[in-house]
């Protein structure tokens, strides 16, 4: 099926079944039809086979390092505050490596949307333990099976009282979408975990594991209630899905420009205010 | 997206800038000299007198150099403040000195060594050293006045009066300054404090101290007091720079503190990252929205910062690095002074690419190659690594008028078309760098080999040709790169680079052999063969680098430099005029 947003001339290096395309699919689609424009969006990435997201999909890109796609976004938004920014990349890119950044970009909110494809098993390394692992999953590495907990994305970003907390299903497409679109819909830092089949190296968690160990949360549940979302983010059995939390506040751009927003690229600065201060010394 | 007009755009193609020129400094063979070190405790307030003093013996026509050595500690310990007050420009500091004013009773013991039969020791009288008769020590009640006006820390004030009257300096030059360096309610007890001192100094007018005419200056020489770290700050706002993200490490936080001082005045973000990791990534963020960006590090940083040093290489993203050395391996002296990351600097990150390195060695300089770094960043897209230490940082030395106006800007990107590649194939070497937003084109930036959209391959061709890509800028850059600067043309040279350009300067003055001729090096990587030959055809080359093995010396010699002596040093301190110049003496009496 032909997108506009498709990127022209590329041999995609994804395995045949992986949830990797359900999720190109879907951010194609919401950028079209939240009609952003692709030649102000653009995705950083890290290192794996989900940062290799933005060689697909006709947006501008920075694929940087692994771990690293968050502080090069976060700057990249402050210098262009008109851009929309997204940064990509896998759960161990993300949580693993990139694991400070995560936290420290939490909490200095920067206006991004931010995607994480968690697989729950290391893909481009071939089949070691990812930090979302469960207990006991074994691999090549892991040979008695995990034994460390497995990190949780939605309750550490909820301690850090992230502005948007969501997970989905890729499975689930359509509940995916919807929440996708909020994310890019809020303003400040928006964390969507999508849970994805890795076919080759998790046969745990495979698709079928994801549809029947995940529910919607309940049409009752309050996202402004930071206490109810952090209940329901250690759930496990089954993993609720959808907005866990939401609020909105000044973000790291905002706080930076104030109301007066204008790319760097467009800034000098005044050489004659520059020599009055120079004399104060 | 519109197009949109870029300020001050440029071109690869066109000439590279040139930079402002400043005053040559006078020979100072006829320079008469106080030598003056003051010793006391961490938080006891020695930066305030230090700065005090400064101001306000320029005021008197003085020439001021002033530079600190302290220990790692917050509070307690013993600190040193040297100030060298002249009728010439002085560029560095000195070993022994004239005078010496303890603080507490820790001073003395921690600068013995410092202190020749000469020197003249001024203490508290309660200071257990006055029972030492060998000694050249006056007593002074300066502990008893600042507890009659209620805080011990008057006694600084106390002693800024004493010097006052010791040089026969204006005192009321010298109150003024108090409003600008005290806080309202401790005013007049500083006044106070200062007129005593003063007044006190007039019990020593037999001191053999050396004479220094007054007014060497006029109020209309413009001249500025600044340090190290302000001026590479200056440089960088010259740079365009709009954007500083650091993890603070000393000796490099100078530079942070100072940015964020001016982004108050300017369009300048300035964030604290989580480590040094992301403040390089962040920079290349910022690098790639179409900022001037920047950071600041020390050596234990700039480590962590190398995988980031490796994607500015292959992406094509400008950079530009601030490394404040201190001695190392590993924590090492965090306080101290070294040249030990010259070959860091050269072979961070992994993988084969080109950097510049830049190493100023004075005030000038500092403004200068910080403006170039954000210059040459953006002009060849790759890492600019501005190399400087502990003690060219915080010393405080005289510039002369600065012309900012003097100083080009230049814009390298471009608005993109729709067929717009990023790493486009040209003959200038150096594809024009659009940034996302700018103009109809889509930005392809990768850390993966890639092709010219900047999509990843593992084709070999492309591979080639990628790698050539870059290899050509380097040769470009090495073409553009500058020369050393040359002093006077001798039979052998004395070489340095960064930092020891004033020791060595000053320490030649003093010889005052015409045979001695200084080679200092700002541009130490890539260095251009051609620039070398002046060394290859010099009868003799000394090196003086602050590290135990002589890192640059042996990159001279892999360009086939001969170089005949070494001096080196690593004890934590900078070379100091006056050792320098025996040690040097030797070396250069036995030849022929």
């Amino acid at each position: 099926m032909k997108h506009p947003l498709d990127r022209a001339d590329i041999d995609n290096a994804w395995c045949p079944g992986c949830g990797n395309f359900g999720i190109l699919k879907l951010l194609k689609e919401v950028l079209t039809e939240l009609e952003l424009d692709p030649k102000n969006t653009v995705i950083v990435s890290g290192i794996g086979q989900a940062s290799k997201t933005p060689y697909y999909i006709d947006t501008h890109m920075f694929s940087s390092l692994h771990g690293r796609a968050l502080p090069v976004a976060t700057t990249l938004k402050a210098s262009n505050p008109n851009l929309n920014v997204i940064a990509e990349g896998g759960d161990g890119d993300m949580y693993g490596e990139g694991g400070n950044h995560f936290i420290h970009t939490i909490r200095r909110n920067p206006n991004i949307v931010h995607i994480v494809h968690n697989n729950m098993v290391y893909g481009l390394t071939k089949g070691q333990a990812s930090p979302t692992s469960q207990k006991g999953f074994e691999t090549g590495v892991q040979v008695k099976g995990v034994t460390s907990e497995p990190f949780n994305p939605i309750s550490v970003a909820l301690a850090l009282k992230a502005g948007f907390v969501s997970r989905v299903n890729i499975g689930n497409y359509e509940h995916a979408k919807t929440v996708l679109k909020q994310a890019f819909l809020h303003k400040g830092y928006a964390l969507v975990d999508i849970f994805q089949p890795c076919v080759v190296f998790n046969k745990v968690n495979t698709r079928k594991w994801f549809n029947s160990n995940t529910h919607e949360l309940e049409n009752d549940h309050n996202s402004s209630n930071l206490s109810m979302a952090m209940q329901k983010a250690l759930e496990d059995n089954p993993i609720p899905i959808g907005i866990f939390y939401q609020s909105e506040s000044s973000t790291f751009e905002d706080n930076f420009y104030g109301d007066e927003k204008k790319a760097l690229f467009s800034v000098s600065h005044d050489f004659n205010k520059l020599q009055v201060l120079f004399e104060e010394y | 997206m519109k197009n949109i007009n870029i300020p001050f755009q440029a071109s690869i193609k066109d000439p590279p800038v040139s930079l402002p020129k400043y005053k040559k400094q006078t020979a100072n063979s006829k320079a008469q000299t106080i030598n003056i070190l003051i010793g006391g405790a961490a938080g006891s307030g020695l930066n305030i007198l230090e700065n005090l003093l400064n101001k306000a013996f320029i005021l008197n026509g003085y020439f001021i150099f002033s530079t600190k050595e302290f220990m790692s500690r917050v509070r307690g310990g013993s600190n040193t403040v040297l100030l060298r007050i002249s009728n010439q420009p002085i560029q560095a500091p000195c070993w022994h000195v004239d005078l010496f004013v303890a603080l507490d009773k820790n001073a003395l013991p921690h600068v013995q060594e410092r202190l020749t039969e000469r020197t003249i020791i001024i203490a508290d009288e309660s200071d257990p050293v006055m029972e030492d008769k060998q000694k050249n020590i006056i007593p002074i009640p300066m502990l008893q006045t600042a507890k009659n006006l209620g805080d011990i820390r008057y006694a600084n004030s106390y002693v800024a009066g004493l010097l006052f009257g010791i040089l026969t300096a204006d005192l009321n030059i010298l109150l003024k300054s108090v409003i600008s360096s005290f806080s309202e309610d401790t005013q007049k007890e500083n006044e106070i404090s200062m007129q005593e001192g003063y007044t006190y100094s007039e019990r020593l007018k037999n001191l053999s101290l050396p004479l220094i005419p007054q007014n060497s200056l006029s109020p209309k020489d413009n001249f500025h007091l600044l340090d190290g770290s302000s001026a590479i700050g200056f440089g960088s706002l010259l740079g365009g720079c709009n954007m500083i993200t650091s993890y603070p490490m000393s000796p490099s936080t100078g530079v942070l503190n100072f940015m964020a001082s001016m982004s108050k005045k300017f369009t300048l973000l300035v964030e604290q990252s989580e480590d040094e990791i992301a403040a390089l990534n962040m920079v290349l963020g910022g690098w790639f929205g179409g900022a001037r960006a920047m950071t600041s590090t020390s050596g234990g940083g700039f480590a962590l910062m190398s995988e980031a040093i490796s994607l500015s290489g292959v992406s094509e993203t400008p950079a530009v690095i601030y490394l404040a050395q201190r001695p190392g391996p590993a924590t090492g002296m965090p306080t101290r002074t070294e040249q030990g990351d010259l070959n860091l600097a050269i072979h961070s990150g992994h993988g084969d690419f080109g950097r510049i390195i830049l190493a100023p060695g004075s005030l000038e300089e500092c403004l200068n190659y910080a403006y170039l770094a954000f210059e040459l960043a953006d002009r060849y897209q790759v890492p600019v690594i501005l190399l400087s230490d502990q003690y060219l940082a915080d010393s405080i030395n005289m510039i002369d008028n600065v012309d900012f106006t003097a100083y080009e800007q230049r814009r390298y990107i471009v608005n993109s078309d729709t067929n717009y590649k990023r790493y486009t194939l040209n003959e200038e070497g150096v594809s024009p760098r659009s940034v996302p937003g700018l103009g109809q084109g889509i930005v392809g930036s990768s850390s993966h080999e890639h092709d010219e959209r900047g999509q990843s391959t593992e084709d070999y061709k492309v591979r080639e040709i990628m790698v050539q890509k870059r290899a050509n800028k380097l040769k470009r850059m090495t073409s553009e790169a500058h020369a050393p600067e040359i002093q006077e043309k001798g039979s052998i040279a004395i070489i340095g680079w960064g930092s020891t350009k004033g020791a060595i300067f000053d320490t030649l003055q003093s010889l005052n052999d015409p045979r001695l001729f200084q080679v200092h090096f700002v541009w130490v990587h890539p260095l251009n063969p051609e620039h070398l030959e002046v060394l290859k055809q010099s009868k003799m080359n000394i090196i003086i680098e602050n590290n135990v093995s002589g890192q640059f010396a042996d990159i001279l010699k892999g360009h086939g430099v001969h170089i005949d002596y070494r001096i080196l040093q690593s004890n934590g301190f900078p070379f100091f005029t006056d050792l320098l110049q025996n040690e040097l003496g030797k070396i250069i009496k036995d030849i022929k």
